[in-house]
């Protein structure tokens, strides 16, 4: 066998372990197994095979209920076995870290809403739940330093730039999501059902600080606010926009910008100032 | 070359699993190191570097893959090498090791050690490749031989002619996995001693023990459970034929508590020592330190441990985001 016919031989075996039915009954696989794969007594060569495709199916589907843990609740067993066969259907692992393994759920999620049961709420959940998976093993980076932030001199902070941390992520979202993961994956050892939540948009942010996973809701001010400033708006400017693009905004911003700044520090959702 | 590529006797370890986390912080318990998942740690930040720091504080660290996909149709990708290197400055580890495998071809990554052909072709790919990585690397590399579940029609020789002929070819270590050969010795009719026997024991660098389960037509290399005894004789026999060689304990399916984990490492110790003994006492007598092959064991189905649903999760529960 050379180097070319492994090569094809690999090719082949990695498109059966991927099919989602046992192979025996696969035309295609049991003559390739015929002829590549030795088999035994107590098993055929087809289904040598076949525990490997048993395995591909068994890790990979355990991995995105580990990383998805509330869509699952929500879909509950049927669907949720059907959302993820399509997906591993279409998107092979490509990666070799299976936390990738969930980069196109979201995608996913929206191109199966047409049959999915709280389609919206499935989305939002998808979102935030793959917002988790980032933020666990984003990058760390230092707190806000006290130092540094004393030493900026007044007028340097209106063209100052923020800094956010890269263990945080933003979301609107229509459902509660977040308190409702928690209650669905309570409920696996309790065994309570969990009801879907009435619709209730707001904004959210998600955030690792000393390496625990939060989440917090926020104004729609505080959540414009922090989006400018993640665009690399200067201070001043993005306070102005604010105030000036959402009614109401005006008075908020003026009278909380000085708390949020401070809270947003030590919260380490800030961890670095830029002046000009 | 140096006798386990220089690579040092660390004594008896076990595998560092994320429900023991809480109890090996508080206890630091009397083990003599830890291995873990180089892929659980290659990431830019988070939780999972924070306990690796507090692993290092305390032990001496070993690292152990599974992805890099060496017998793979596609290139080793640069970026897991990359992130593979960084990790070793990190943890210090004295070696790396992988497996004797593929993981996916065409792009795709399966995530599972599928075996390869013993083809010349095989051989040749794995060795290039082995010998590139461990230059890359800059600390001495093994490979391990895997359970497997199917053999080819293809292959040539033996599995232990294949992983000797590519150790010797790319001047690389051997990670022995006993069970591994005790598993593939069930499922595919060969003698585990003969195995045994047959490889280049100076270049063992690390060995493996671990539990497996027998689903009657195969036995799946679960790391459940305690080791079994037939693998007991066969590191014993390993021992006596290479001399003191680190020992890790894996146990990845329904973890026990560590003390549980602590005994089965005790245990190994235990035979290791009265093998090194065994070994020593032959020497003294002016006779050669390796045992003359006398055992045989082709194993016979039998001892059914579970029905079905036996699944493999190599280094345990993964680390994830829970809230
Ligand atoms: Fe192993």
């Amino acid at each position: 066998m050379s180097d070319a016919e492994l090569t094809a031989l690999q090719e082949r075996i990695t498109e059966l372990l991927r099919e989602p039915r046992a192979l025996s009954k696969n035309d295609q696989a049991v003559a390739l197994a015929e002829l590549h794969i030795s088999g035994n007594d107590r098993l055929a060569p087809v289904e040598q095979l076949n525990i490997y495709r048993e395995q591909f199916w068994l890790r990979h589907t355990s991995a995105l209920v580990e990383d998805f843990p509330g869509l699952g609740g929500v879909l509950g067993q049927r669907d949720w076995e059907r959302l993820v066969e399509a997906y591993l259907l279409k998107e092979a692992p490509t990666s070799w870290t299976l936390n990738d393994l969930g980069h196109a759920f979201v995608e996913h999620v929206e191109q199966q809403a047409s049959w999915l049961p709280h389609a919206k709420l499935c989305l939002d959940m998808a979102r935030v739940e793959w917002g988790y998976c980032q933020l666990f093993s984003a990058p760390d980076v230092p707190a806000l330093d006290g130092g540094k932030i004393a030493a900026i001199p007044e007028h340097a902070w209106p063209t100052a730039t923020l800094v956010l941390s890269p263990a945080l992520r933003r979301f609107q979202v229509d459902y509660p999501v977040c308190e409702l993961r928690k209650a669905i994956v309570k409920s696996r050892d309790t065994g309570e059902t969990v009801p879907i939540p009435q619709p209730d948009p707001h904004n959210l942010v998600l955030y690792r600080n000393d390496r625990r996973l939060f989440f917090e809701r926020v104004s729609d001010a505080a959540y414009a606010l922090l989006q400018r400033l993640d665009d690399g708006e200067p201070l001043e400017e993005a306070c102005g926009s604010v105030a000036s693009e959402i009614p109401g905004a005006a008075d908020e911003v003026e009278a909380n910008v000085a708390a949020w700044f401070q809270r947003w520090g030590a919260e380490t959702w800030v961890v670095d100032v830029r002046t000009r | 070359m140096t006798a386990r590529l220089g690579c040092e006797d660390l004594g008896i370890g076990v595998g560092l699993r994320v429900p023991h986390y809480g109890y090996v912080f508080e206890n630091r318990p009397p083990i003599d190191f830890f291995e873990v998942i180089s892929e659980n740690f290659m990431i830019s930040g988070g939780k999972p570097l924070d306990n690796l720091g507090r692993a290092l504080d305390h032990y001496p660290v070993v690292q152990h893959g599974v992805s890099l996909n060496i017998g793979g149709p596609e290139p080793i990708d640069r970026e897991y090498l990359t992130r593979l290197k960084q990790l070793v400055r990190r943890t210090n580890t004295p070696w790396v090791s992988d497996h004797f495998c593929w993981c996916g071809a065409g792009g795709a990554h399966l995530h599972d050690l599928l075996p390869l052909p013993y083809t010349e072709a095989a051989i040749a790919r794995v060795a290039e490749r082995a010998k590139m990585i461990q230059d890359f690397l800059e600390v001495p590399f093994a490979l391990e031989n895997t359970s497997s579940y199917l053999t080819y029609n293809a292959s040539q020789v033996s599995e232990w002619q294949f992983v000797s002929e590519v150790v010797e070819r790319a001047d690389v270590g051997l990670m022995f996995d006993v069970n591994n050969v005790f598993v593939s010795a069930y499922n595919h009719g060969f003698d585990a001693y003969e195995f045994i026997h047959g490889i280049p024991h100076e270049r063992i660098v690390q060995i493996h023990l671990a539990g497996h389960t027998n689903v009657g037509t195969h036995i799946i290399d679960t790391h459940s459970g305690s080791v079994a005894d037939p693998v007991w004789d066969l590191y014993r026999e390993t021992i006596e034929l290479a001399g003191p060689v680190s020992t890790l304990v894996e146990w990845d399916d329904e973890i026990p508590d560590f003390p549980v984990l602590l005994a089965e490492a005790e245990r190994a110790r235990t035979v290791r020592d009265r093998a090194i003994a065994a070994r020593d006492e032959r020497v003294a007598q002016g006779g050669s330190p390796a045992p003359t092959r006398t055992k045989s064991l082709v194993p016979e189905p039998t001892g059914v441990t579970a029905s079905d649903g036996a699944g493999w999760v190599q280094g345990g529960p993964r680390e994830h985001a829970t809230v």
